[in-house]
């Protein structure tokens, strides 16, 4: 199994036979798509897509459940933000009336879009965090040509990020043996006591940074080393290889792209007007 | 005299001063720290995305602006440079859109840089032993999470056309409060506990980069 940053997925899973760089670049673009899609049923179309592209790289739907909270989050405050808060337009059509405020047909249909909108590219970011390894990211940045430095800070953070949340899971364990216990507590109250977390792990950071810096500095790195892009032994030691295939993916979503640009500003289509859904609400909630 | 007695008897000017023959210089420590900040922002961030999300990453209580606030005064651009980076982390974690969290890089850059400065410019005690350093404090990281309330919910989500012009004031309170709270309460925690350990350690920033 390889451990990617938000669970495991096996190591046979054929999205490993893609090259680093065009999983970033199949975020960054497939990320866009949904901006040039109003049209909810199209964007849904995209969340089944990428459903279908998570199950095919045999990526755990449990991690999903840690994201419906989040998606149940971000859904209610569109639509309370859509409504509830959403002012007076006389011009709309008014559905109903519930303790003064005004729900309007066509603010329903607004934050439905939205949310459409916003869900492809969450389910875009949990796919590239499920299959991704802190390595394919490093590796990809190399590809990119991005200046050594910022590779190894960014290869040292996603690093801290892991060793944080074992300090994490150290201090809670130390707060647990001497008799914390939030289990049933309220939110406020856990969030309350957050700082008996916040402190020790900013202590040990402060710790660990100077051990850190005199490792690195053992082995001969220093600043103006770290910028002038010297050849140094690589801790990643896999050798990762562009295929045809890696090419045609990044190809085809670049083309994919402009088309959508093209299908959208020059053709009209993928708009909210004439949409599936906007025809199904419209004959709901009016007629 | 051990350093624990120099570092009480230091005056908050002295706490920046760059002393005569004493050489300041960027180091790997200052790469480690910024790396090591990224990390903590990076988990302390996902909790309160997890914890009372708003949505789009804005947050009710958002305890890792202490993170951007606390690591800026100690470690000035580092800090500024780990508090731009790590929300991209924190938030791609809590489902926002990669999008939008490098929209929100001038708010959360912003929210770190204005306490760097201000304790920087009027020389203000990070160990908050004055009503002087609470005030700079203070003051700066209101002014720091104005400017994000208003970037994020106005400049970012209005741009991507998340919210309605009727919902942003619940958007900015939302953004200002979950800072300003967690900021105050984490932050002030932070300074008084460990700024003692930090002005005495190589990593930590007199000037901007060193």
């Amino acid at each position: 199994m390889n451990k990617t940053i938000l669970g495991y997925v096996p190591e046979e899973s054929p999205i490993y036979n893609t090259h680093p760089a065009t999983r970033i670049l199949f975020l960054l673009i497939v990320s866009l798509f949904p901006m040039f899609i109003s049209a909810p049923e199209w964007n849904l179309l995209l969340v089944v897509l990428i459903l279908i592209l998570m199950r095919y790289s045999r990526i755990d739907f449990s991690i999903l459940k840690l994201y419906v909270p989040v998606a149940v989050s971000m859904g209610s405050i569109i639509l309370l933000s859509y409504t509830v808060f959403a002012g007076n337009h006389p011009e709309f059509h008014e559905l109903a009336r519930v303790l003064g405020i005004r729900i309007y047909y066509e603010r329903i249909l607004d934050a439905i879009t939205v949310y459409f909108r916003i869900l492809p590219m969450i389910f875009i970011m949990i796919y590239f965090l499920s299959t991704s390894r802190e390595r394919d990211i490093i590796v990809a940045m190399r590809s990119l040509r991005i200046p050594y430095a910022v590779t190894y800070l960014v290869a040292m953070a996603l690093r801290a990020v892991g060793m944080v949340i074992e300090d994490f899971s150290i201090v809670r364990q130390a707060e647990q043996a001497r008799g914390f216990d939030p289990v049933g507590k309220s939110i406020f109250y856990k969030m309350r006591k957050f700082v008996m977390y916040i402190i020790p792990l900013f202590a040990l950071a402060l710790r660990r940074a100077d051990e850190f810096a005199n490792a690195l500095i053992a082995r001969g790195y220093s600043f103006t080393g770290l910028l002038s892009n010297p050849k140094r032994a690589d801790y990643v030691l896999t050798h990762y290889q562009a295929h045809y295939w890696d090419y045609l993916i990044s190809f085809v979503l670049i083309v994919m792209l402009v088309a959508l640009v093209v299908m959208r500003y020059g053709l009209g289509m993928l708009s909210l007007e004439g949409s599936l859904t906007e025809q199904l609400l419209r004959a709901w909630l009016l007629n | 005299m051990s350093d624990a007695t120099m570092s009480a008897e230091q005056s908050a000017e002295e706490v920046w001063a760059v002393e005569e023959g004493e050489e300041r210089s960027v180091g790997v420590i200052h790469i480690v720290i910024t790396a090591l900040l990224i990390g903590i922002g990076a988990v302390v961030g996902a909790f309160g995305s997890f914890t009372l999300p708003l949505g789009f990453g804005v947050n009710f209580f958002w305890p890792a602006i202490a993170v951007q606030n606390v690591g800026s005064i100690w470690f000035g651009a580092w800090g500024v440079i780990a508090a731009a980076l790590f929300p991209i982390i924190s938030n791609g974690v809590a489902g926002t859109p990669v999008y939008v969290s490098l929209a929100y890089i001038p708010a959360n850059a912003v929210q770190a840089f204005l306490p760097a400065w201000a304790f920087r410019q009027f020389k203000g005690d990070p160990r908050l032993r004055k009503g002087r350093d609470w005030a700079i404090f203070l003051i700066s990281i209101t002014l720091g999470n104005i400017f994000g309330a208003f970037w994020g919910p106005m400049v970012v989500l209005k741009s991507f056309g998340l919210l309605t012009t009727d919902s942003l004031p619940l958007f900015i309170w939302g953004w200002f409060a979950g800072n300003e709270i967690a900021g105050i309460v984490f932050g002030v925690i932070l300074l008084k506990a460990l700024s003692g350990v930090v002005i005495r350690s190589r990593a930590f920033v007199k000037k901007w980069f060193a």
